[in-house]
């Protein structure tokens, strides 16, 4: 069921370090530093969080098991859209209690309606060409 | 399950190291600055899981897109383990003799190459109002590359397709999560049958990666993504078009106009297939702060089964246009580069916009034509500059 690919990310992976005095030195160096170096500079996080609540751990819960935050992060939807997306994970196998739809429905209208800014979306690394710049 | 749970235990504590770097590092090191994917460079990312990765504007300069930098599609998981000497590809349903073909068989069939250039339904989606669920893909979910392989119409020969075959079915080996439906769609037999539709094992010469379907794909050129079904496993012959989520009630539009909010009823709507006419200012990007003078205004332009005529540019907002010079590769369902020579004069703001014609006399409309699940947005182009 889960992606085989992830698990192998994660192993070839390094645990992404805390941002620290050591890798703002790091990085300050890698402005001098040749090309070869910079390719070998940290990767962003692979994954995100969804936004801090009542309804968070339940949402990671429901949404999380078959997708990641992004997908939800990335929305601007009006409280009628979202409830008819919450309808259909639930039809879809997300677990919902009937007694927290309401909240999940509101958590979400409340973090992600059109009104908000618009997402910045992450680049993948670059070995070549790219911009490096977010995008939107 | 646990390795999930393991897997986001472990990430949601790491921080963000690269997002936040200051701008200066920008030019020194762009490859500093994002998540890694090994094979995908310098990829917006939609999402990780499932895999959705969209080209930058700024790649639509090549005619034939490199493979680290052709969009990524995935409704679902990829498959987890396929071996190239288990893969099987069946072919029945409305058939005189039901066929199963492992890749070696598939590629001693002769091999025929088309230019295609691939779209997702849904690109550009971000950019309507109001917003519409889904992948919220800006201008990139685009990319053309050469696919070669078998023609579907050979193997489908081989089977004896009956009189009451009337579309074909792709089954792929996406992983389903939860109560998802699976991801089946299908094509009409007469376009199953056309001599550009192909079982695609190889992209720009190389074998399929698994992001773009390894083993077989099917490549149905012109059309929108969601047709040339990946990892595909099964070809079923049908006597009516397939029933289920992504071909019943997914990837179809309203027969006509309808506003935000209108109920539309699922027989007033009709499978989105062919892909409209549309081009892409890749450069200057937008944003971009020019000196006066010569401007190189460039870009690409495709139009699904029809072929680009032309494409106009205009540097004052659309009060006039004056033609683009179209690039020398061409194919019939492959994007055109084209490119432009302005002189910017006075200094200011400036919107430029660019605005595709196709064989069937189809032009981007100025609005964006608006619909409840986001597909074939295709409005005028535009970038806004500065000139100083």
């Amino acid at each position: 069921m889960f992606l085989s690919f992830e698990r192998a990310r994660l192993s070839a992976a390094p645990q992404t370090p805390k941002k620290s005095n050591a890798a703002l030195a790091a990085s300050a160096l890698l402005i001098l530093a040749p090309f070869t170096l910079a390719q070998k500079a940290a990767p962003a996080n692979v994954t995100a969080d969804l936004p801090a609540g009542a309804l968070q751990a339940k949402a990671t819960a429901a949404c999380l098991e078959c997708h990641e935050a992004r997908i939800i992060l990335q929305q601007r939807l009006s409280k009628a859209a979202w409830t008819k997306e919450v309808d259909k994970m639930t039809k879809w196998g997300a677990v919902v209690d009937a007694a927290d739809r309401d909240a999940l429905i509101d958590y979400l209208s409340a973090n992600f309606s059109p009104d908000k800014p618009a997402y910045e979306a992450q680049q993948t690394s670059a070995s070549t060409g790219g911009t490096g710049k977010a995008s939107k | 399950m646990n390795s999930r749970r393991d897997f986001l235990k472990q990430m949601s504590g790491a921080a963000l190291v690269a997002g936040a770097a200051p701008s200066i590092f920008t030019w020194a090191l762009p490859q500093a600055q994002g998540v890694e994917f090994p094979g995908e460079e310098g990829m917006i990312l939609r999402s990780f899981r499932f895999v959705d990765l969209e080209s930058p504007v700024e790649y639509f300069n090549t005619w034939l897109t490199p493979v680290p930098h052709f969009f990524v599609r995935n409704h679902m998981h990829e498959p987890a383990e396929l071996g190239a000497d288990d893969w099987r590809l069946s072919l029945g349903g409305e058939v005189e003799k039901p066929l199963t073909l492992g890749l070696a068989e598939l590629s001693k069939l002769e091999t025929h190459s088309v230019v295609n250039t691939l779209e997702c339904a849904g690109n550009g989606r971000s950019l309507h109002r109001p917003q519409v669920p889904g992948i919220q893909w800006g201008k990139g979910a685009v990319s053309t590359a050469r696919f070669s392989g078998p023609r579907l119409r050979d193997v489908l020969e081989r089977c004896g397709v009956k009189p009451t075959g009337k579309h074909v079915m792709f089954r792929g080996l996406d992983e389903v999560p939860g109560k998802v439906p699976p991801f089946i769609r299908s094509i009409p037999i007469e376009k199953a049958l056309d001599a550009g539709t192909l079982i695609a094992t190889r992209m720009n010469g190389s074998p399929l990666t698994k992001h773009h379907g390894f083993p077989a794909r099917a490549l149905v050129p012109g059309w929108i993504g969601a047709a040339s079904c990946k990892w595909l496993t099964e070809i079923k012959v049908l006597d009516a078009e397939f029933v289920g989520n992504f071909m019943s009630t997914g990837y179809r539009l309203p027969n006509q106009p309808v506003k935000p909010g209108d109920v539309v009823k699922p027989e007033d709507t009709h499978p989105v297939t062919a892909l409209s006419v549309k081009s892409v200012i890749s450069g200057p990007s937008d944003g971009a702060s020019l000196r006066a003078g010569k401007v190189v205004v460039h870009g690409t332009a495709w139009a699904g089964e029809a072929d680009i005529v032309k494409v106009e540019i205009s540097t004052d907002g659309g009060a006039s246009w004056s033609s683009a010079k179209l690039g020398h590769d061409h194919a019939h369902y492959a994007w055109r580069l084209w490119s432009y020579e302005w002189k910017a004069g006075k200094s200011g703001d400036y919107t430029i916009l660019s605005r595709a014609t196709d064989s069937q006399g189809r032009t981007q409309p100025a609005t964006p034509v608006w619909n409840p699940s986001g597909y074939l947005y295709n409005a005028i182009d535009q970038v806004k500059i500065h000139v100083s």
